[in-house]
């Protein structure tokens, strides 16, 4: 793609504006042009957002024994929070970055991205900061004014912070892969039932660690939501199993490995050109 | 259209007469089986969102509440968590997939305009109500049976009462066929019917005794409950798998039915009058 970037023309006329070495002002527009999307829509996602996890919280509040948590020295709620802020988070990441470009290309309108002089690199950094920005955004809503409510201690924000904007990357870019693949909506349910859900559902969202069986132990330690979650209720409930330097080396592992996977494919134009 | 081809040696201007149309009695039958094929066919053309995917987060839920909820073999009402869990959340996704199928379906031909092909053919309001309601039902009860069959390995449930299990199962199916289909009718946009889902149909369905027993509610909220006719489609239709009840069954029976009738004329009104539909 960097061939087609304007060089100033020998006849002279209007010559095209100079680009540096990175397109700044296209990918600060393209981020903005995404941001928006989601700033029409936030009402809707943040708000379902806010109603499922509400239920969630309605749910376990009558019906979850108390023990398990306490065990912990926290309430169910304490417990719970962190988790579901942080599942809606990666769901959140996801959603927002497959969402627009698998609609941009069944709608055709791609070729306005593809048209404009942004290399790959730019593209891919525009939607998936976009998403990842959206998602904290949801997170911190419905995170804050509840984990108050809830006198969550918050001893370490940036902890959260840290870990949960490396697991939403993870998520963006997933989805990013999923919108670039999917051929229809199909498709994209799929990855969202069958790779998104379990792995959100399945890490201690809901659910300490020693409720499983021991295999089933092994698995979740294996899932790099769990992770993040953990990160995430470390920073703000002062509690967790893990350590963050490997939360956050594991994360940083598999954000480069699927940023780079994700960077080759549209480079390559995988799907998205003809 | 053999008879008018010029080539025919024998042309014969009696054979000139236009097309008859075909004829049909009260009802018309071709159409309302055209109507609901159209319907069925198009949830099963995307098989996978439609019936896979609630299926799967059906199981999901069943195992992450057990492990939340159930640690230690904790019992509800005498039963294992997740056998009374199990009903409840077969009737949530019947519930929700019958309202998503109806309204979306609505929603989009609105939004695209192709309702008009709907509404040009000869079928009346009822046609139109069975025709759409038809295919809602059919989605609801495919996915209810298709998440009993994948939780059935994990959780031992047989069938208590069939008639309970059938009665409620197909009544809620219907009523929520309807209330997605008086919803579409309704929206004007994707968003009008997103929030109608998010905020009502979900919260009832997950509020309405799928995870716990209503009676352990806190105080007003047992009256509330019982006000609630997604509590008797839930309470029924587990009493009819595992033969544990909360409500007043009887109740529920008489309950049901009488919504879905007010539905039916609700959404029969909404056709004939062109609600939203005509200009």
């Amino acid at each position: 793609m960097s061939a087609v970037r304007p060089a100033a023309s020998p006849l002279g006329g209007p010559s095209p504006r100079r680009l540096g070495r990175l397109h700044w002002r296209g990918l600060l527009t393209l981020y903005l042009r995404e941001v928006d999307r989601f700033r029409r829509s936030a009402l809707e996602g943040i708000g379902g957002m806010m109603v499922s996890n509400g239920l969630f919280l309605a749910v376990f509040s009558v019906a979850l024994p108390a023990d398990a948590a306490r065990s912990l020295g926290l309430t169910p709620l304490q417990f719970l929070l962190p988790g579901l802020a942080t599942y809606a988070v990666l769901l959140t990441a996801f959603e927002y970055a497959a969402f627009p470009i698998l609609f941009d290309k069944l709608e055709g309108m791609i070729a306005d991205l593809l048209m404009s002089p942004l290399s790959p690199l730019e593209t891919l950094c525009g939607y998936v900061a976009a998403a990842v920005t959206c998602s904290l955004l949801v997170g911190a809503v419905l995170l804050v004014p509840l984990g108050f409510i809830v006198d969550l201690p918050f001893p370490d924000p940036g902890r959260a912070l840290l870990v949960a904007a490396l697991g939403a990357l993870l998520f963006a870019l997933l989805g990013f892969l999923t919108g670039l693949w999917a051929s229809k909506w199909d498709r994209y349910a799929l990855v969202e039932t069958f790779v998104v859900l379990p792995l959100g559902l399945l890490s201690g969202t809901v659910f300490t660690l020693d409720a499983l069986p021991p295999t089933a132990q092994a698995i979740a330690l294996g899932n790099p939501v769990f992770y993040v979650i953990d990160g995430v209720r470390h920073g703000v409930a002062g509690i967790g199993d893990t350590g963050l330097a490997t939360a956050v080396a594991l994360l940083l592992v598999l954000d480069a490995v699927l940023f780079l996977f994700a960077w080759r494919l549209l480079a390559r134009g995988w799907r998205i050109k003809p | 259209m053999q008879q008018l081809s010029s080539s025919s040696p024998h042309f014969d201007l009696a054979d000139q007469v236009a097309p008859r149309p075909r004829g049909f009695g009260r009802s018309n039958l071709l159409g309302l089986w055209t109507l609901y094929l159209k319907e069925v066919r198009r949830f099963i053309s995307v098989i996978t969102q439609t019936v896979m995917a609630p299926m799967v987060t059906a199981l999901l839920f069943l195992a992450v509440f057990t492990l939340a909820l159930g640690r230690g073999g904790s019992a509800v009402e005498g039963f294992p968590y997740a056998v009374f869990l199990a009903p409840g959340l077969i009737m949530m996704t019947m519930l929700q997939n019958a309202f998503a199928n109806t309204s979306s379906s609505m929603v989009i031909s609105k939004v695209q305009g192709n309702i008009v092909d709907v509404l040009m053919p000869p079928l009346s309001p009822a046609e139109l109500v069975l025709g759409y309601a038809g295919g809602g039902l059919t989605r609801g009860l495919l996915v209810g049976c298709a998440t009993a069959l994948a939780m059935r390995p994990f959780v031992p449930f047989g069938i208590h009462d069939a008639f309970f299990l059938l009665y409620h199962a197909a009544m809620a199916s219907l009523m929520l066929s309807l209330l997605g289909l008086i919803g579409g009718i309704w929206a004007e946009k994707f968003d009008h019917i997103a929030a109608v889902t998010n905020f009502i149909i979900v919260p009832a369905s997950f509020l309405s005794g799928t995870f716990y027993a209503v009676h352990n509610l806190p105080g007003n909220w047992v009256l509330v409950a019982h006000l609630n006719p997604f509590f008797y489609l839930i309470d029924g239709f587990r009493f009819g798998l595992i033969g544990w009840h909360d409500g007043n069954l009887l109740v529920g029976l008489l309950l049901v039915a009488t919504v879905n009738a007010i539905l039916f004329l609700v959404a029969l009104r909404m056709f004939s009058r062109g609600y939203k539909l005509k200009p």
